[in-house]
């Protein structure tokens, strides 16, 4: 208990005191004024001391909300929403349709090529030349695509840097242990095994597939690989 | 006994590209009867209405993925025999434990190749 409570409480009994040796009956208006006096007398200790306790929280607390906000302003949420989070998705759009488009005209080529009657040896000689020149063309994708994920790679990094930042200014008020709840996209995809491709040395091989499911693969070899 | 390769194959992928991929290699491999689907919804629906001698399945699909798609089938009496192959990006242990537990008689890894192709088919439905 600290000072002014503890005066605070020394008071109160003395109050109390007086009213028991008092004849509540006979208790005047004056008396009760005098109690009131000797009360807010007594407690104005206390209700200072708590007063100067919650000004200087919430000053630190507006104080806080005022790095935040520059803070969160410095990150410029209507910069990366209006602009650079569209961009990245154009450019993501983009690669995923030119590498479609690359990648039916290379197999439209394959197919002419496969289709082609060897038998007549002129004939076929053209269509394999223009379809390998058409096959060569297409590959060009990849040079563009290169230079659109640079794109994407550097909004990123830029996200990473502002964030980094917004994180280093909050520093310990961060509560970095709130358990997030796990949304119905998570969940359908922990409920059925839906990672992905793995980035290498992720992953397993081919022969390692085969190994799991070969007969001689016991429970124990195949528990072993959780190990 | 010869594999008859005019048997009904039922392709599953929802990238049209792998799908044609697949179609071309099976071809190259004398396959001549060769449908498609675009999920594991589609590709029951299909399953239901023709048998089918063989069935390559993508793991990752939506709505119905490749892996419901299996047990699916397995837990259909009619359509329990038919055989079935996974062709997926899926290479984690786990989803070839899952798919070998779900009754999948193989499992190819993407990227694979004609050869890889060759070889697991051979291995399910016998020489050709």
């Amino acid at each position: 208990m600290s000072a002014p409570e503890k005066a605070a409480d020394t008071s109160l009994d003395e109050v109390a005191g007086h009213i028991r040796d008092m004849n509540a009956e006979s208790l005047s208006l004056p008396d009760i004024l005098n109690l009131a006096e000797i009360m807010v007398g007594s407690m104005q200790g206390f209700f200072g001391h708590v007063d100067t306790a919650i000004y200087k929280e919430l000053t630190e607390i507006s104080d806080f909300i005022d790095t935040t906000r520059s803070e969160i302003g410095r990150l410029q949420p209507r910069n990366l929403k209006d602009k650079h989070f569209p961009e990245a998705g154009l450019e993501l759009e983009a690669i995923v349709q030119s590498t479609e488009s690359a990648t039916n005209t290379i197999m439209e080529q394959a197919e002419l090529i496969m289709s082609a009657d060897p038998d007549d040896m002129p004939a076929y000689h053209d269509t394999v030349q223009g379809a390998v020149m058409e096959i060569f063309e297409a590959c060009s994708f990849q040079d563009i695509t290169g230079q659109r994920i640079s794109k994407v790679v550097s909004t990123l990094v830029l996200i990473e840097s502002k964030i980094s930042s917004l994180a280093d200014a909050l520093g310990s008020a961060l509560n970095e242990d709130i358990e997030e709840e796990e949304t119905e996209e998570e969940k359908r995809k922990r409920e059925l095994i839906l990672n992905g491709p793995a980035l290498d040395g992720e992953g397993i091989e081919q022969s390692d597939v085969d190994d799991i499911l070969s007969d001689g693969a016991s429970q124990d070899d195949i528990d072993a690989l959780f190990d | 006994m010869a594999v008859d390769l005019s048997m009904p194959v039922l392709v599953v992928d929802d990238y049209k590209t792998m799908i044609r991929i697949i179609r071309n290699l099976l071809k190259q491999l004398g396959f001549t009867n060769v449908d498609d689907a675009a999920d594991g919804t589609e590709a029951l629906a299909k399953m239901r209405g023709k048998r089918y001698g063989l069935v390559i399945s993508d793991w990752n699909m939506e709505p119905m993925t490749g892996y419901e798609l299996l047990k699916e089938v397995r837990g259909d009496e009619g359509l329990k025999p038919t055989p079935f192959i996974m062709i997926t990006a899926e290479s984690k242990t786990e989803n070839v434990i899952a798919a070998k537990k779900a009754g999948v008689n193989n499992y190819i890894v993407k990227p694979f190749n004609a050869a890889t192709l060759k070889t697991k088919i051979t291995a399910v439905i016998g020489e050709f």
